[in-house]
């Protein structure tokens, strides 16, 4: 008995050695072995793998699409017009271990700081160099995929594929909706006016048509009527005459 | 992560192995005393148990190295336990390694985190712990909302081609086809279904003028709308269907709504004015309609008087004339004797012979002046 209560945190501190020694990476997830902070080898493929306890240390990345929401960015294309615009990324981590050497240890948090930085560089280098109306128009997704070329380009660097960029809001500053919505008040006011006048017109001439057939239809009424009338006396003459050619 | 997934290993022996050796016994002989005459059977089987759970660890770690002494000391408590133990252990691997799928749902089987299979409605079994299993529900519709403001940036105002704004309210509602990857490549479907919705539906609007979003165009935006945000999510191969896409609410936004209503009244009033014009024109045509009539009608009645009269006159006339024909000069006399008669008969009139001539009757002709002035208003007011 004394020897299997030996035994027993001998087989524990085995098993836990053991165990400590492997490692899964999951289908979601990259894996990089470091051994005193220095790349030993990069898992990328799901699995079951090994190491050196307590020597090598494991960091695991999300090998799935990452979202990036930037934050509104004022834009001032050719026209000098301002617009605010923001945009929404996908990335994911391409190269897990340019991505560690160029992020650090803080690893998404910090490397989705710099894809924004990344990103609204792009976005002002893009739709500075076009007028504001091509960003209300069918070049907007062409404007979305110059953005998403810029970007990606230079997002390699990190180890990081950029893999859409889609460009969110495009609307006009605030100071300047007041001014949009005035002009959209004028131009209902406008069209109200219209659609008054032209109810007025529409009514102005079946009126007239209207009183222009009632002359139309008395008149020639009337000027049956005194035909008939003429005929009529015409008729009388005759019955009286008739008379007198009689000896 | 790797002491996480071998805790369930080494730590859970390591629980086992402690609360049989240590607590227990200890429990036992505090305890154990006062209640053996109450319930002496659970305390057996207590001591059992504890004997066994002993015996137990010790055939595990026999079986590593040192089987010899494990089977030596389990011999000597007895076979049965073991088998127990065994089967109470095979019990708890199989209730922890078997799980159910919903008929709405599939799982997804990770061996050692490789994808490995997809799990069908109904009992599944992966394996603890070579096999892990995600559930994840497929055919259940899910809804995402935009521009229903629940946060400040969502307010759903979108500009248009004519920059105008527009404020728009819509939900996707998805499901998932691709289970695996639903689950491997997409870090947060929800906010990126969201996020595609948002960005293709800015990219419609952004191509379309105010008045055809307002009213025409919906169905086309919301087909369109579909197509773009599923070709997109294609993109990801992010396993999601969108299978419709709810156009709730395009409308102006608040601070110019009131203009648009007065267009609206403005198309009211419009129309008003209109039918009270075709109200008008309809009443005065029937009336023309009718004043034709009777204007023709009386002059029909009027030729038809007229020819009456003329014919009845001329044949009384004719047969007038026939008689006097046959004696003209007695009839002539009473014709003037009539005539005068009837001339003459209704006047206040007095016939003096003879008055100025020869051997006259000598009666001063007398004029009254005053009743001659008189007279003629008398009849008038009489008439």
């Amino acid at each position: 008995m004394k020897r299997i209560t030996l035994l027993i945190p001998v087989v524990v501190i085995a098993a836990a050695i053991a165990l400590s020694s492997m490692f899964i990476v999951d289908e979601r997830e990259n894996a990089l072995v470091l051994q005193f902070g220095q790349v030993k080898q990069v898992r990328s493929e799901p699995g079951l793998y090994f190491r050196i306890p307590f020597i090598q240390e494991i960091v695991r990345y999300d090998a799935r699409i990452l979202g990036l929401q930037t934050q509104p960015l004022e834009v001032t294309p050719e026209d000098d017009r301002r617009l605010v615009v923001d945009a929404f990324a996908r990335w994911r981590i391409e190269n897990v271990q340019q991505f560690r050497q160029a992020v650090g240890v803080e690893g998404i948090r910090a490397a989705q700081g710099r894809i924004e930085r990344i990103l609204n560089a792009a976005i002002r280098q893009v739709l500075g160099s076009v007028p504001s109306g091509a960003v209300l128009s069918e070049d907007r997704t062409g404007l979305m995929n110059q953005i998403r070329d810029v970007a990606r380009r230079q997002a390699r660097s990190l180890g990081v594929d950029v893999i859409d960029v889609r460009l969110t809001r495009t609307d006009l500053p605030q100071q300047n909706l007041a001014a949009t919505y005035a002009r959209m008040r004028a131009e209902r006011e406008r069209e109200a006016a219209d659609e008054i006048a032209r109810g007025n017109e529409a009514a102005q001439r079946v009126r007239a048509l209207a009183d222009r057939t009632v002359v139309e239809l008395v008149s020639s009424a009337t000027r049956d009527s005194e035909i008939i009338r003429g005929e009529a006396d015409a008729e009388r003459n005759r019955v009286c005459r008739g008379l007198w050619p009689r000896p | 992560m790797s002491g996480n997934s071998g805790g369930p290993w080494g730590g859970g022996g390591g629980n086992r192995g402690g609360s049989g050796g240590g607590n227990r016994p200890n429990g036992g002989g505090n305890n154990g005393g006062p209640e053996r005459p109450q319930i002496p059977e659970i305390d057996d089987l207590v001591k059992k148990g504890q004997q066994q759970l002993k015996v137990l660890m010790g055939g595990r770690g026999g079986q590593g190295g040192n089987g010899g002494s494990g089977g030596g000391s389990g011999s000597g408590i007895s076979g049965r336990g073991i088998l127990l133990g065994v089967v109470v252990l095979a019990g708890l691997w199989a209730f922890a390694s078997a799980y159910t799928v919903k008929p709405e749902e599939r799982s997804v089987e990770l061996l050692f985190g490789q994808e490995y299979r997809v799990g069908n409605p109904g009992l599944n079994f992966a394996p603890w712990p070579v096999v892990s299993a995600e559930i994840v529900q497929v055919t259940t519709e899910r809804v995402t909302e935009v521009g229903t403001g629940r946060s400040g940036l969502d307010t759903g105002l979108m500009l248009t081609r004519d920059e105008a704004v527009v404020d728009i309210d819509f939900q996707v509602n998805w499901n998932i086809t691709d289970p695996n990857n639903y689950l491997f490549n997409l870090a947060d479907p929800a906010n990126t279904v969201r996020a595609v919705a948002e960005s293709a539906m800015r990219d419609i609007i952004a191509r379309s003028e105010l008045s055809p979003i307002l009213n025409r165009d919906r169905e086309t935006i919301a087909d369109e709308l579909l197509t773009a945000v599923q070709s997109t999510l294609d993109s990801y191969e992010s396993g999601i269907n969108v299978i419709r896409v709810n156009f709730d609410k395009a409308d102006p936004p608040l601070e110019v709504i009131d203009s648009f209503r007065e267009v609206q009244a403005a198309r009211q009033e419009r129309d008003r004015l209109e039918r009270q014009a075709d109200a008008y024109a309809n009443r005065v045509l029937a009336g023309a309609r009718g004043e034709a009539a009777q204007v023709q009608e009386q002059a029909e009645a009027y030729r038809a008087e007229v020819i009456n009269l003329a014919e009845g006159e001329a044949s009384r006339f004719v047969a007038v004339w026939s008689e006097y024909r046959n004696a003209p000069e007695v009839t002539r006399q009473r014709m003037y004797i009539e005539t005068m008669e009837r001339v003459l008969g209704g006047m206040d009139l007095t016939i003096l012979d003879n008055v100025t001539g020869e051997g006259g009757s000598g009666v001063v002709p007398y004029l009254p002046l005053d009743s001659l002035r008189t007279q003629p208003r008398a009849t008038q007011g009489g008439n």
